[in-house]
Parts: C-alpha cells; sequence; structure tokens
C-alpha cells in the first residue's frame, strides 16, 4: 500500500482525486481473490468516473467472489510531477496498491487523443510500454471502447483488445487467467494470449503480422499462429433485460462530468447517420424492457442517493415507450426529489413536450444537432431531419418558455461546398427570427458548436478524405464572419487537433512509434486544449519518417486493405460502401428498426436481433 | 416544523472533499436513508440543510453541525440509525437532536472554532519553539497578507485569537491548538496562523505537512461556552 504523505496533496489541485473512499467503491482483500483487475480510463478522474462502460464492469467483476476489481485514472499533470519527484507509482483508488501488482489492467479508450496518457500511465505504473517486454510477473494489458475496432496505433502496447461489450466478454477473460494463474502460468504469457484469442471479440494484436505495399497503404495483416482467428467479431449482449447493470455505481464526492445516475435505455441505433461510428459499432438496436428499467431506477435511487437520472443512449427520445417511462419515473421518484433528464432531444415537438414534462431542461437551454446546416448536407449524411422539423421543433420550445437553444453542426463533410457552411449561419439567423415572431421580443441567445468532421473506421464516410487543417480553418473564418451577431456564440474545435485525431482514427501501426515519440517529448492529456502539443505530434510524425496527411486527408479506394478490416463490427463492407455511393447521390436510408432492414449484416451475421417493445406489444 | 440538528465528523477517509462536497456526500446519505427532508419550491428545488460552518480541503473535524429540515417527524433513534447505514466513511453522527420553532440559523450563533494542527519539527531544541509561540501571543497586533484568487487582503490575526496558542511536543512533531473567533465581519484560518508563526515568529515546523483537525465549534456568550448540540 502506498502512503501519500499531506505535503503532496495539500499542493494539487482537487486532491480527493486521489484518495478513494466513495460511497459504494468496494476494497477487497486481494490475499482472498484469484484475480486483481484495475480499471481505467486514460483521462483525469472526473472524465473516468462519468464512463457507464467502466461502471458496469466493476459492478459484474467484482460480484464475483474471486475477483477484485479496483480503478485508476490519469492523475493531473500537478500530481504527476508530485509523483514522479517521490517515486510515487501510479497506484488504484480502492487499495492504493501499485497497478504493477494487479494481473489485469483494463483501458477503456474512447478517443484517440487519449492515448499518450495509456503511455504516461504505463509509465508512471513501470509496466513496459511494449506488450514484447513483459514478462510473466506483470500485469495483461487490456484495452476495451470504440477505438479498439482500430487499435493498430497502439496495437504494440496492448497484450489484448476487446471488440464490443464487456459484460460477458469481461467474464471469459478473467476465467481464462485465473487458469493461467492456478496451471502456474503455463507456457508463460504467450501461452495465455494463445488462449485469450480464442475467446470470442478479444484480439491479440501480437498474433497478427502487418505487411505494407511501397506506396504504404497496407498490404495484408494475417494471423502467425493457428489460435488466431483471421478475422475478429465484436460482442454483443444478445438481452440486456437478463445481464447485470451499474444498479450500485460509486458516489463521488467531486463533481464529475456525468454527475446523475445513468439509466441506459438501449443500446444501438439505427437512424444510420453515414457520419456516426457508435452507431454501426452498437448496432442492432437491443431495447430494455420499461419494467426492467423502472426497477433498475428505484434500486439507482436508493443505492446512490443521487436526485437527477439521465436517460442515457445514442438517441433516448427513439426508446419505444420514452413516454409511459418518463411518465412512471416522474410518479415513482417524485417523492424523493428526483428528477429525470433527456440527454438528447430528437428535432421534433414531440421532444419539447417531453421535455417539459420531465422538467428537468432548465429553461436556460435546450440543445439540438441539426449536424448540417443545409437540406442537401442533411440527406448526405442521411440526418433525416428537415428544417421545417427544426423550425417546428425551436417554434415549440419558444412557446413553451426556452429563450436558449444550442445547436451542434459539423463542417467537413463529404461534397461539403461553401453554401453549405454558410447555411449553418442561415439556420442560426432562422432560430432568432422565429424567437421574435413567437414572442414579439428579441433576446433569444442561439449558441453554435460546429465541430470538424473526422471520418472514423467502420462507417459508409472510412474512405473519405478528411478537410486539410487549413480548409477548416477557412470555413471556421467564413462562418465566423457571417455569424457576427450578439445573440449567437459561436464556438468551433480546432482543427489541428481533429486533424491528428483524424490521422490516429485511421492509422496503422506503423504510428505507435508516432505516439511513443510524442510521449516521451511531453504529449499527455492531449485532449485538453491547455495541454495539447501540436508541434511535438508533428515532429514525432518526422522523426518516424510518417505523413499525418497520409492518414487522414488521403482519399481511399474501395479496393485498398484498410488497417481494421480484420476487425469486425459484424456490419458488411458492402453494406458501408453502399452507403457511401448513396451519400453521394443525396439518398436516404430509412431506419431499420421501424422501416425496413438496410442489410448491414449485423443482424444474421451476429445471430442477434432487433429489440423494439413499441413494435412487440 | 421540526429540525434534525446533527453533530457529525469529517474524518481522514475524507479529508481533502471540500466543504461543497461534504454538504452533497450528506445530502445523498439523507436520501439513502430514505428520511424525510424537505425541500426548497421552485424550479429547482433544494433539500433544506445547512451547515455552521465551512470546513477546507484538507481539514477534518470531530465536531461539525447541520440542521435538516423535515416535512414529518421520525423518532430519533431510527433517524440516526438509518442515516449512519447511508453515510460514506469519515462521517459518523456523534449526536442528534431535534430543533423546535424559531431556530436561529447555525451560522448565524455559532461564534468560537477550536483546532489542532499537527506538523513535522525542522528544529531538535524545544526552546525555539516556545519562544516563537510565546512572542505570538505576547504580541500586541500580528499583521497577514491573505493571498486568495480575489486579490489580496490584509488582516489582523490577533483580533481574531480567542486563546493564547497553546503547544504540545510530540516525538519529532508539534500540535498547536489554536481558538479562533468567528466574527459577523470575518475571520482567520488556522493555516494562516501557522503561516504567520512561520514567517514572523520563525517557528521551526515543515508546514507543507500540516495536518489541522476542528476540535470543536461553539456558542460563546460572557457566562458560557455550549456546542451547538447543548445549546
Ligand atoms: S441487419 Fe438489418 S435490422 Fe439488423 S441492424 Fe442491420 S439493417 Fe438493422
Amino acid at each position: 500500500m502506498i502512503t501519500l504523505d499531506p505535503a503532496m496533496l495539500n499542493r494539487v489541485i482537487k486532491p480527493a482525486r486521489y484518495t478513494g473512499n466513495e460511497w459504494n467503491s468496494i476494497k477487497k482483500d486481494h490475499d482472498k481473490v484469484n484475480v486483481t483487475v484495475a480499471l481505467s480510463l486514460p483521462d483525469v478522474y472526473e472524465v473516468g468516473m462519468s464512463n457507464l462502460g467502466l461502471k458496469i464492469l466493476y459492478q459484474i467483476l467484482n460480484n464475483r467472489t474471486d475477483t477484485a476489481a479496483e480503478r485508476v485514472y490519469a492523475p493531473w499533470v500537478d500530481m504527476e510531477s508530485e509523483m514522479r519527484a517521490r517515486n510515487i507509482p501510479l497506484f488504484t483508488l480502492e487499495s492504493l496498491k501499485p497497478v504493477s501488482e494487479f494481473d489485469v489492467v483494463g483501458f477503456s479508450l474512447q478517443y484517440e487523443m487519449s492515448y499518450s496518457n495509456v503511455l504516461n500511465m504505463l509509465d508512471l505504473a513501470g509496466i513496459p510500454l511494449f506488450t514484447a517486454e513483459r514478462n510473466e510477473k506483470m500485469p495483461i494489458i487490456v484495452g476495451g471502447g470504440p477505438c479498439t475496432f482500430n487499435a493498430e496505433p497502439v496495437a504494440d502496447f496492448f497484450d489484448c483488445l476487446i471488440l464490443g461489450e464487456g459484460e460477458e466478454v469481461m467474464e471469459d477473460l478473467i476465467e481464462a487467467v485465473s487458469a493461467w494463474k492456478q496451471s502456474g502460468k503455463a507456457d508463460g504469457r504467450v501461452g495465455l494470449l494463445k488462449k485469450i484469442a480464442k475467446i470470442e471479440g478479444i484480439y491479440v494484436p501480437s498474433l497478427y503480422d502487418v505487411t505494407y505495399h511501397n506506396d504504404g497503404t497496407v498490404a495484408k495483416i494475417v494471423p502467425n499462429c493457428s489460435d488466431a482467428p483471421a478475422i475478429v467479431t465484436k460482442r454483443v449482449v444478445k438481452d440486456l433485460n437478463t445481464v447485470e447493470y451499474a444498479t450500485r455505481p460509486i458516489v463521488p464526492f467531486l463533481d464529475i462530468v456525468h454527475d446523475r445516475i445513468m439509466l441506459e435505455l438501449f443500446r444501438g441505433c439505427t437512424r444510420g447517420c453515414r457520419f456516426c461510428q457508435a452507431g454501426v459499432l452498437y448496432r442492432p438496436v437491443r431495447e430494455r424492457r420499461p419494467e426492467v428499467l423502472l426497477k433498475m431506477a428505484k434500486e439507482m435511487v436508493d443505492s446512490t442517493g443521487y436526485n437527477e437520472i439521465s436517460l442515457t443512449s445514442l438517441s433516448s427520445a427513439d426508446y419505444s415507450c420514452l413516454p409511459d417511462l418518463v411518465q412512471s419515473l416522474v410518479d415513482d421518484l417524485k417523492e424523493q426529489g428526483v428528477s429525470v433528464s433527456l440527454p438528447s432531444l430528437r428535432i421534433d415537438s414531440f421532444s419539447i413536450e417531453l421535455a417539459q414534462k420531465v422538467q428537468q431542461v432548465r429553461k436556460s437551454g435546450l440543445t439540438f444537432a441539426p449536424e448540417a446546416g443545409s437540406q442537401r448536407m442533411r440527406d448526405v449524411i442521411n440526418k433525416g431531419v428537415t428544417e421545417q422539423n427544426l423550425e417546428d421543433a425551436v417554434s415549440a420550445a419558444f412557446q413553451a418558455g426556452w429563450s436558449t437553444v444550442k445547436l451542434y453542426f459539423m463542417m467537413g463533410l463529404p461534397t461539403e461546398t461553401d453554401e453549405d457552411v454558410l447555411e449553418i449561419a442561415n439556420l442560426a439567423y432562422k432560430v432568432l427570427d422565429l424567437y421574435k415572431k413567437i414572442t414579439g421580443r428579441r433576446g433569444a441567445k442561439v449558441t453554435v458548436s460546429v465541430s470538424c468532421f473526422v471520418p472514423k473506421p467502420h462507417t459508409p464516410f472510412q474512405w473519405f478524405p478528411q478537410n486539410h487543417a487549413s480548409e477548416f480553418e477557412r470555413k471556421q473564418q467564413l462562418l465566423k464572419a457571417k455569424l457576427r451577431d450578439r445573440n449567437i456564440t459561436f464556438n468551433w474545435h480546432d482543427a489541428r487537433t481533429s486533424f491528428l485525431e483524424g490521422a490516429f482514427a485511421r492509422g496503422d501501426r506503423r504510428l505507435g512509434q508516432v505516439l511513443l515519440k510524442a510521449w516521451q517529448n511531453g504529449a499527455r492529456f492531449d485532449g485538453w486544449s491547455e495541454y495539447f502539443k501540436y508541434d511535438v505530434w508533428i515532429d514525432a510524425f518526422k522523426a518516424s519518417d510518417l505523413d499525418p496527411y497520409f492518414y487522414a486527408t488521403r482519399e481511399r479506394s474501395f479496393e485498398e486493405v484498410m488497417p481494421w478490416d480484420h476487425l469486425s463490427s459484424g456490419a458488411t463492407k458492402d453494406f458501408l460502401q453502399r452507403e457511401y455511393q448513396q451519400a453521394v447521390q443525396e439518398e436516404l436510408t430509412c431506419d431499420c428498426r421501424r422501416e425496413k432492414c438496410s442489410a448491414c449484416g449485423v443482424c444474421p451475421g451476429l445471430g442477434v436481433e432487433v429489440l423494439d417493445w413499441g413494435n412487440k406489444a | 416544523m421540526a429540525k434534525l440538528r446533527l453533530e457529525i465528523t469529517k474524518g481522514e477517509e475524507i479529508r481533502y472533499i471540500s466543504h461543497l462536497d461534504y454538504a452533497s456526500a450528506m445530502e445523498r446519505a439523507i436520501i439513502r436513508a430514505k428520511l424525510p427532508a424537505a425541500y426548497s419550491e421552485g424550479f429547482n428545488p433544494h433539500m433544506k440543510i445547512s451547515f455552521a460552518s465551512a470546513l477546507a480541503v484538507g481539514v477534518t473535524s470531530q465536531a461539525e453541525y447541520i440542521d435538516v429540515e423535515f416535512k414529518e417527524e421520525v423518532e430519533l433513534s431510527q433517524a440516526v440509525v438509518r442515516l449512519t447505514q447511508s453515510l460514506p466513511p469519515g462521517i459518523k453522527i456523534k449526536g442528534a437532536r431535534y430543533m423546535y420553532g424559531n431556530v436561529p440559523a447555525l451560522m448565524a450563533i455559532v461564534n468560537l472554532a477550536t483546532y489542532e494542527v499537527t506538523m513535522p519539527l525542522l528544529a531538535e531544541d524545544i526552546g525555539v519553539i516556545e519562544d516563537s509561540i510565546r512572542w505570538f501571543n505576547e504580541a500586541e497586533t500580528v499583521p497577514y497578507t491573505r493571498e486568495s484568487p480575489k486579490g489580496r487582503k490584509e488582516i489582523e490575526v490577533k483580533q481574531y485569537m480567542a486563546q493564547a496558542v497553546k503547544i504540545i511536543i510530540l516525538e519529532k512533531a508539534v500540535r498547536l491548538m489554536i481558538d479562533i473567533k468567528i466574527t459577523p465581519t470575518g475571520s482567520v484560518k488556522p493555516g494562516e496562523v501557522v503561516a504567520a508563526l512561520v514567517d514572523m515568529f520563525d517557528l521551526p515546523v515543515d508546514i507543507d505537512n500540516l495536518l489541522i483537525h476542528r476540535t470543536g465549534l461553539y456558542i460563546c456568550d460572557e457566562k458560557r461556552t455550549v456546542s451547538p448540540i447543548e445549546c
């Protein structure tokens, strides 16, 4: 056990990030379990603690009497320098034990810009960065989360990566590790990795060889032993009603990013937005039964004392039994002072009604995501929302008393012209005018947030060349010039961060060197603008003799082997190509939950079914 | 309506949480315990709960006081049992009673706080320590510049001292007993008193490693000094 001396804790900001003891946290005696697991998200405590997947795994793993699961997050820069100065290794929050003493260390990879933190945390833990350098006494380093569907840039650092939902596969992994330990670690680390590679949904990168063409593209990625499958396919939970959920989540002392109960109504989204990676990775839609949700919600209020429930799913307003569910939640939990909130609103007036009913969304702000300014562009991305929809929704909101609206957009989408970009401004002004028309007053506040589109693997836009940073900046200026109204606030994303995110999103295994060099030269917390060091990254690319533009802004042909072609989300390449072509032709694809199956391949391929209770009734 | 007044602790386990976070930890414990707390009216209702005095990050306490307004009265021992089961490590209930009628706010009546501050000694010679404490206690005025994000402010430390500072010499450490007045126009923090002792009276201690513990909060007048739970 590590002791943290007061001088250190007195000096850092938010020392409670490092001291644990939160309600519902679980401390087990390590001598009484077979397997110890450190669960991590490579970002600061407040971000890490807000991740639903890790909350679920924490509960599932700790339900096992043979397993102890603990947490560790990236120490903030001030704490890191205190730790390095005092030779304090990375430690978990429950037992304050060094992470290097655990059997398994799992990182949730949510975002490419957190990769440098993974290396930094391994280093702080005193664990060799490369899988090839680790011996039998060292932890197994596991990755999970959306980035694993192309984790090639971090492949050399991970022993294995989990594709898809973790509930079941994580238990399989623990069983394998436990058996291996009991066998006296038979055949060493490689023996274990070969066993693990046979588990469905687990990718062991070291068991695959990558070769490249002269032009730098991937020639092939093939297993180098018979234990590894040619293609690793994601895991899905067939019925969410029967798996364990995070009903006893840890209640932090600090104000974290999502400091409330998260009630996950369903997984997946079938609206089929063509830019959306989550929409593909979490297919098909599987809803929880309303009665199960209600029971879970009550349990969570009792176990946490939180007074706010957030309905979290990719598009919560699509839940088939939403109105009834919301009504029952509000009725049953009103007494305990509990309110319900809907983080994502669909752009229609029905949502406003609901928002009013839950009375939670403060009259200060409503958020909509038209994603693109022009109708043409929204058709390209298959957003399936018309200007009329937006007008109706915003009008309903203004009539109901709201006066502040946030609008989310992307720029740099396929086929985008300057006119499309400028339509974003027109929409913003239209919203202001609507307020005037409806209330007879001025004074609506519109926030326009525009991010830079990053094409992601496993989406129909995976072949598309991302805009150059300079092009993004030009478009941002264009829009900025148009949005000169004191009632409009314009936020935009840093184009250079998006550029690097893009390079890593579609990167191959060679980027591991770039990552290593950038980290060695001080890169960490790259997702935090105050710590993002663009030049360090560019220098690291140069030193590795690799070109970031090759990865980010190059158009790929349909024939090219993608670095993630051996990793399957269940959606076929045919489907993605079809969707790309439809996009260019501005043709829509319908919602496969409510209308007809668009033949993405997931349901038959994985033997799962769309579960939509509203349709079954 | 009845108010439940509690005497509670802030222990080592939660030393580094802020006052606001300590307050919400209490609120959540009350919800978990299913106690019938009253809420304010309005769009964003909040629990009717109030504290005697804020405690800084890094400070522990054996005597914090809160009032929680109830919609209905629950039998006292029942309420205490239920709440005890819902409290995170580091918060214990040391006393509880119902207050009836027009109860003045804790914040308004508490006017004395007592602390123990413990820190490593940097000198062998006990005499040096005793001297610096004596000079401090005998000084007419001790001006101190408070620096905060809001700016600098000159304060007079001695006007807030309720008692002479006392010391206990421990093995390689020293413990100071500091009694501080809380006045309507302000107060001084125990850490600031120690800082003044180090800066101006050369107290040879490792101030980086100081540990502050609140030993009591009192209502004090000419006749007597009582805690809010005894008043
Ligand atoms: S296979 Fe058909 S129904 Fe299933 S997720 Fe794909 S498009 Fe939807």
